[in-house]
């Protein structure tokens, strides 16, 4: 693989949560890389580091030992401050439990990570609403999160986490708290992603979602322990191939 | 630009979620903003009402005095008529001691002044109603007829004849009532008196008919008004006795009246800042779960600590700002009636001044800062990842109160225990019960003292106006402190609540009552409250008694025990309600709702 054309890449990167007897290794001694316009699945059981490994490419925490790169950037020594900005710009989140502002509407939640970057509120405004037509919730701008269902969330969270054109898209279990439709309606905004060159990673438990990935990499205590190429799954009809559609 | 917008768009969003939080943090800034100015402004306004006095009534610089008459006073008094330094005058003019009775048979003291029916260059009362004087007829000091209850066209009784009441008018030649007797008869110490006006013939005939007590003054206009101090040394006579009020000493004595208002003020402004800032405290303590979720979430899409600080601090600091204004702008208002709680003088108060809007803003943004620093630090440390998954606050394990509580009844049991919990928050309901009770002891304190009527022999027919007024006072400060008192036990018991919901739950599904709960969500309240409210009492006493006078008595031990208990019925009342509220939530409902 072209170094330089890896978005993501980490070495011998290692998180330990806890301190003393009670220390868990959470991430041990990846390492990693994602080339530009790749879909990344990142499957593995409950507790064994990939939420964690997310929030170490995305900048969410900071690894207690390796390196750490996004766009050739190192970003493992940056400041808060610095980090912030990095996240802002170029990574886009997608949380399992959504994490949208409630206050907000589905609109002003998409537009937020707009005017933290500074630009105006139009732009923002516009952003927005190209984004809420993209995931096909135009007719929910002016809806408060609590007014919509858990796929509208998500998809909603999904438009905001497209909102500066990050680099890469972290997606959490994003389907995790999703009933099955709204699951397909969000892997569709993440196929449709993934052909308009979009770097994606996501984290999963779901085979079905996974396999819709170029590439999936199994996790167990810590470390990798498979990474296969799944080349080609994407030509196939989404719904037939997770078994959402007859 | 887009910070900006987002900053706004979020502390306003949260403002329309939080509706009642933002009405009581700006509630509470506003009443202690305005008490704050007020008490800082008194002087000042006090001192503005007696200029514009002065000037619409060409109030003398010096009045001279002299407690005898007779040819060598009056040559005395004249003779300064004619020093260089003064450049008009009037009189010499009588002064006769006498007693006025309404048709009320309200009698109080008068001194009556004897002026031409054409006022001259100095010293000319304005008539706020009727006419000036004329024969036959008197015309009454605005401050002595308002206190009568006297208008134009009654009449009075003076010295045993009657007179009808010509006019009303406003001099700054003398103190607001019941001030006008500047000097008693004979150079003495004077009696509370109103005044009244009559002409010159009047007056003599009215001293000469009852052989009455007469003195002599004279008003002086100088050429440099503010040298009264080198003129009035240079005129001391050793010969005649000649007393020299400057029209500086009459002002000064215009703030008497408010001698204590003013510590009332401030220190009630302080202790209501307090309250605001326990009460915002304890509401911002309840949402810091929620606001450190959405800073983790405002982190996750790239927003900086700072600007992060930045929303957690604007929505506060506007709602405070907002308040202070509120504040400032009802000081205004009421600062010309606080000021001058006679109708001696005349004139619209200027604002409070700047430094009285400098302090009372500070006080306004310490408040939103110290009740919101806490859980804005708590929002800024907690790391990203962890802020997202925020929980509630988890208690310290105490294994010796816990022990110590199984033995004692299930309300009182849980009582502890959830006071045990949220220690930092006992302390401030304990601080806001000692608060209340401060300012109830200083009531009682001050309806305590005896004072002396303004009516004949101190009669309370005329009552003492500065005691009303201190009393006024101090009840409208006591009941803004306990409705904010009132506002942060009801927040105090609904934040314990909620924070303590689940173990609450666990508790009734082994088998404690909906009662049960409710008891023991009041007495977590209680606890704290029974030391605060005891150690207010002492508080209150000493606190009062750096601005009493030194022959000030204390209120009767029963007033002091009443108040204690009353306090305490009365926070167990205000609990009960969010309690019983809080204990009718279904156990299951509960449950499932804290481990979604």
């Amino acid at each position: 693989m072209n170094v330089s054309s890896a978005v993501v890449r980490v070495r011998g990167l290692v998180k330990d949560h806890g301190q003393g007897q009670s220390r868990v290794r959470a991430v041990d001694a990846v390492d990693l890389e994602v080339p530009q316009g790749q879909m990344l699945a990142v499957m593995g059981p409950s507790g064994c580091g990939k939420s964690t490994l997310l929030h170490l490419l995305g900048g969410l925490e900071r690894p207690t030992d390796g390196e750490a790169w996004l766009a050739g950037r190192r970003i493992d020594t940056l400041s808060e401050r610095a980090l912030a900005r990095l996240r802002r710009r170029s990574v886009g989140f997608v949380f399992q439990a959504f994490h949208l502002v409630e206050e907000l509407s589905a609109a002003e939640n998409v537009e937020l990570p707009v005017l933290l970057a500074g630009r105006s509120r139009r732009e923002a405004g516009c952003r927005a609403s190209l984004l809420l037509e993209r995931v096909g919730l135009a007719d929910r701008a002016r809806h408060l999160p609590s007014q919509l269902s858990g796929g509208q969330r998500q998809r909603i969270a999904i438009a905001r986490a497209l909102a500066n054109d990050p680099l890469v898209v972290l997606a959490d279990e994003p389907t995790g708290n999703l009933d099955t439709a709204a699951t397909l309606d969000v892997l569709r905004i993440f196929e449709a992603l993934r052909s308009a060159g979009q770097t994606l990673v996501i984290v999963t438990h779901d085979e079905r979602v996974a396999a819709t990935a170029d590439r999936l990499i199994s996790m167990r205590d810590g470390m990798f322990v498979d990474d296969t190429r799944l080349a080609g799954s994407h030509t196939r009809g989404l719904g037939g191939l997770i078994g959402l559609e007859g | 630009m887009g910070s900006i917008v987002l900053v706004v768009r979020l502390a306003l969003a949260d403002m329309r979620r939080h509706k009642v939080q933002a009405a009581m943090l700006m509630l509470a800034v506003t009443v202690a903003t305005a008490t704050m100015a007020l008490g800082l402004s008194l002087r000042d306004v006090s001192d503005a009402l007696y200029e514009q006095t002065r000037a619409a009534t060409a109030g003398p610089d010096v009045v001279a005095l002299s407690g005898d008459t007779g040819p060598a006073v009056t040559s005395a008094l004249a003779s300064l008529t004619n020093e260089p330094g003064v450049m008009a005058h009037h009189g010499p003019y009588r002064i006769v001691y006498a007693d006025l009775t309404t048709r009320d048979s309200l009698s109080s003291p008068v001194v009556v002044h004897g002026f031409a029916e054409t006022p001259g260059a100095v010293n000319r009362p304005l008539v706020t109603s009727g006419r000036w004087v004329r024969s036959g007829g008197t015309v009454l000091e605005r401050g002595f007829a308002t206190a009568l209850g006297v208008g134009v066209g009654d009449h009075v009784t003076i010295a045993g004849r009657s007179y009808p009441v010509v006019g009303i008018a406003v001099t700054a030649a003398t103190s607001v009532y019941p001030g006008a007797a500047q000097i008693g008869p004979g150079g003495g110490p004077s009696d509370y008196s109103g005044l009244a006006w009559m002409t010159r013939s009047d007056a003599r005939t009215l001293a000469s008919s009852h052989d009455l007590p007469v003195t002599l003054a004279v008003d002086l206009k100088l050429r440099d008004p503010a040298a009264t101090e080198p003129f009035i040394d240079a005129h001391s006579d050793p010969t005649v006795r000649i007393t020299f009020h400057s029209w500086q000493f009459r002002a000064e004595r215009d703030m008497a009246i408010l001698r204590v208002s003013q510590p009332i003020l401030l220190v009630g402004s302080w202790l209501l800042g307090f309250l605001a800032i326990t009460g915002v405290a304890s509401l911002a303590s309840g949402r810091a779960v929620e606001q450190t979720r959405r800073a983790g979430l405002l982190k996750a899409v790239g927003a900086t600590p700072g600007l992060i600080a930045t929303v957690l601090l604007t929505e506060y600091l506007a709602l405070a700002l907002a308040g202070d204004a509120l504040g400032l702008a009802l000081a205004r208002l009421t600062a010309p009636a606080i000021a001058s709680p006679t109708a001696s003088r005349i004139g619209d108060a200027a604002g409070p001044t700047g430094l009285a809007i400098a302090a009372a803003t500070v006080l306004a943004v310490a408040v939103a800062v110290l009740s919101t620093l806490g859980p804005t630090l708590r929002a800024l440390r907690t790391a990203t990842v962890t802020a997202l998954t925020a929980t509630a606050h988890q208690p310290r394990h105490r294994p010796r109160l816990t022990a110590l509580s199984a033995l004692l009844p299930t309300p009182l049991l849980l009582g502890l225990r959830l006071t045990a919990r949220r220690p930092g928050r006992a302390v401030l309901q304990a601080c806001s019960t000692a608060t209340t009770v401060i300012a109830i002891v200083a009531l009682l304190t001050l309806y305590a003292q005896p004072e002396r009527g303004y009516g004949l022999d101190g009669s309370s027919a005329l009552p003492n106006l500065r005691g009303e007024h201190d009393r006024q006072l101090m009840l409208a400060v006591t009941i803004l402190l306990i409705a904010l008192a009132v506002v942060n036990t009801l927040t105090f018991t609904w934040t314990t609540a909620m924070e303590a919901r689940a173990n609450m739950a666990i508790a009734r599904t082994l088998g404690a009552t909906p009662g049960q709960i409710s008891a023991g969500l009041s007495t977590a309240q209680l606890l704290p409250s029974l030391p605060g409210a005891v150690i207010g009492v002492p508080l209150g006493i000493g606190l009062l008694s750096l601005f009493a006078a030194r022959n000030a008595v204390d209120p009767p031990s029963s007033w002091l025990l009443g108040a204690v208990l009353a306090t305490l019925l009365a926070t167990a009342a205000l609990t009960a309600l969010p309690a019983r509220l809080a204990a009718r939530r279904p156990v299951a409902q509960t449950l499932s709702a804290e481990t979604a």
